[in-house]
């Protein structure tokens, strides 16, 4: 177990080691099996690379979430608006209040594309969305299921109320494990990879067999 | 088998246990796709057999799903071991005694369990459904003999270095024992609710994840440089694969309950776990692909590698399906679908199974010394597997988008089943190809046996394959 750290990224091990290992390697037959001792070809190491960013990347919770009735608040006020009540039926109805929420603009703009509705879904949720703001409740913290606003099943950190967030991070300690672990385990093979020769070193398998 | 049972150690032929055990897993192969096809004609025509409360679906379903599992897949996987383990140490196996008690243990408490499970006995568990004395019996009946026999070969072998398969071999035993011990803990102590919920699941994910998965991929490992010469393209990806595996594929059980009130942070952990079984996948993939580089008229000549290639191939999609349909953004659609009955096959019918049938073939063959009787139903064997496989996983994985539509958008559940039904029909369709594949191959591999050519001293079944 001779370790060498002067060309960490070349072999941690010592010559003499090494050489014992290459030599073993040729003369040794495994069932009539050899190895090679290729190294993983550059592209392979580059899709390793995108998967791990992948990972992350389409974990966060910022999809496949249900829609919570914060994004519905601004649809619901505008239900009695004049232009809304002028409108010939439903779908023109729910047609003016998404261009009139889309112009005012707003953080729930692409969380509200993402969850479309129609005027009945708006007739549903209306009184229980109003219920909520009066109570003065953040709306964030509570998810449209069907006809139905309810608390999110979702329970974060505590609050300085005393209550937990319902709110869902777009980051939270899985993560942090995750990249920890991730961590240890490139540096673990690193570390086992470059304790075998060197790559540019292929074994004989003439020699042995 | 009964003589052997009661001989000397030295006085049963070097492979004995292998062979009774490929053989023991073609039979559970053939008795659990028959039982598959007979389930998926009951949701095709659902006047079928009717009546009868043993033949119900909520009685057989589990049947197929354990016989497949301990009966054919784990049974393949113990043949593999039974003659890999010590020709890759170059020695002899450990004790071909054990081996032919574990056989005949494994066959006759398999048989005991499985009747309980079709009488209605079950942990109600999904994939750990035997009851609570029958997990005792698995563990410390069979899995415990079958890692003791394998881990005394390598330590007894006559080699410095242990090759590839073997780590996976060895790794393999010891994390199913271990998955088996912690995984159905709730059906000793009783636990219940979201304990029980996540250990089932932790249960059902590493089953697959630590014992499935890698030891096929191992067998592939083995065949692959065997029969084409080459050796393995890199020891250091064997490394990547290895351990990827034991850390990647052992964290992201909770992914199967994203759904579930587990703590979000356990979800998100899981979540990025699962989507990480693809560098596991990725090593793998190309290490055999690699290996296979200036031999690849093998992939038509010869009918071991064409099952090996196949199941490497079939690992892309796989793990691509795996990886992603766990997350948060595609869950909520495919959940509890039958996208998910889709995967599974991919995994067991697809993938694993292309690798073992690999092993059985060119197992028997070495070890009885016979050349196989017909090639032409080795490779109707094949085409009937793969077209099969791929008509049934297909059907169900359209069912299952379609069932996710249905439960989105509140459609009545009836409209959903009608939708559904072509994709039943064509399910069953697969799964009677598949059934009738392997009855040709309990046929042609109980020939090779009694009548196939005798292979000479010094040369490989695959030599022969095409001499008279």
């Amino acid at each position: 177990m001779a370790w060498k750290f002067d060309k960490i990224l070349h072999s941690l091990t010592d010559d003499a080691q090494n050489q014992k290992a290459r030599q073993l390697w040729e003369a040794e037959s495994l069932g009539g099996i050899t190895e090679d001792n290729n190294r993983l070809p550059q592209a392979v190491v580059w899709l390793l690379g995108l998967t791990i960013i992948t990972a992350f990347l389409i974990t966060f919770p910022l999809w496949g979430q249900r829609p919570s009735a914060a994004i519905y608040q601004a649809y619901v006020a505008e239900m009695d608006s004049p232009e809304v009540a002028a409108a010939s039926d439903d779908q023109a109805r729910v047609q003016a209040i998404v261009n009139k929420v889309k112009a005012q603009g707003g953080q729930y703009e692409a969380l509200q594309e993402r969850h479309p509705v129609e005027m009945d879904d708006l007739r549903m949720i209306k009184d229980q969305v109003i219920e909520l703001q009066n109570a003065g409740v953040d709306l964030e913290e509570y998810t449209v299921v069907g006809n139905r606003v309810v608390l999110a099943n979702f329970e974060g950190n505590i609050k300085a109320d005393g209550t937990k967030q319902r709110k869902q991070p777009w980051w939270d300690k899985g993560y942090t494990i995750d990249i920890f672990y991730v961590i240890y385990f490139c540096v673990a093979v690193l570390i086992a990879i470059k304790r075998l020769p060197n790559f540019a070193w292929q074994p004989d398998h003439h020699k042995g067999h | 088998m009964l003589k052997y049972l009661f001989a000397r150690n030295e006085d049963i032929p070097h492979g004995t246990s292998a062979v009774y055990f490929g053989i023991s897993s073609i039979m559970w192969f053939v008795i659990g796709t028959g039982l598959g096809s007979f389930n998926a004609a009951k949701l095709a025509f659902p006047d079928f057999v009717t009546g009868s409360e043993l033949f119900s679906f909520g009685h057989m379903r589990q049947v197929h799903v354990m016989a497949v599992i301990f009966g054919w897949i784990s049974m393949a996987f113990a043949m593999a071991m039974m003659y890999i383990t010590p020709a890759l140490g170059n020695t002899r196996l450990w004790s071909e005694k054990l081996g032919v008690w574990n056989c005949f243990l494994w066959n006759f408490g398999l048989s005991l369990a499985l009747t309980l499970l079709w009488a209605g006995m079950s942990s109600g568990r999904e994939y750990s459904d035997f009851p609570w004395f029958i997990d005792l019996v698995i563990l410390f009946g069979i899995v415990a003999p079958l890692g003791l026999n394998v881990w005394m070969t390598v330590l007894k072998r006559r080699t410095q270095g242990i090759y590839t398969t073997n780590w996976f071999f060895l790794a393999g035993t010891f994390m199913v024992f271990i998955v088996l011990l912690v995984g159905n803990t709730p059906e000793y102590f009783q636990l219940t609710g979201l304990t029980e919920a996540y250990l089932t699941w932790w249960f059902a994910h590493n089953v697959l994840g630590l014992w499935i998965t890698p030891v096929a991929a191992a067998i592939a490992y083995y065949t692959i440089p065997k029969i084409t010469g080459n050796p393995l393209y890199s020891h250091r990806i064997g490394h990547l694969h290895f351990w990827s595996v034991v850390v990647f594929y052992s964290t992201p059980a909770a992914h199967h309950l994203m759904s579930a009130p587990l703590p979000e942070w356990l979800k998100s952990f899981a979540s990025v776990e699962g989507v990480l079984i693809l560098v596991p996948a990725i090593a793998f993939v190309s290490n055999l692909l690699l290996t296979m580089t200036g031999k690849w008229h093998y992939f038509v000549d010869n009918v071991e590698t064409k099952f090996t290639i196949t199941g490497v191939l079939l690992a892309i999609p796989l793990n691509m399906q795996g990886g992603f349909q766990q997350t948060r953004a595609i869950n909520w659609y495919i959940h509890g679908t039958g996208w998910i009955v889709a995967h599974a096959h991919l995994a067991l019918l697809g993938f694993s199974t292309f690798l073992e049938g690999a092993a059985v073939y060119y197992g028997l063959q070495t070890i009885l010394r016979r050349k196989l009787y017909s090639l032409a139903l080795a490779n109707f064997h094949f085409w009937f597997l793969l077209i099969g496989f791929s008509i049934y996983w297909i059907s169900m994985t359209i069912a299952g988008l379609i069932q996710g539509a249905g439960k989105i958008y509140e459609v009545p559940y009836i409209d959903v089943v009608i939708a559904e039904h072509p994709y039943m029909i064509a399910r069953w369709v697969g799964g009677t190809m598949v059934f009738t594949g392997n009855c040709v191959w309990l046929y042609n591999m109980w020939m090779t046996a009694r009548a196939g050519t005798v292979i000479p001293a010094g040369r490989l079944p695959h030599e022969l394959a095409y001499e008279r």
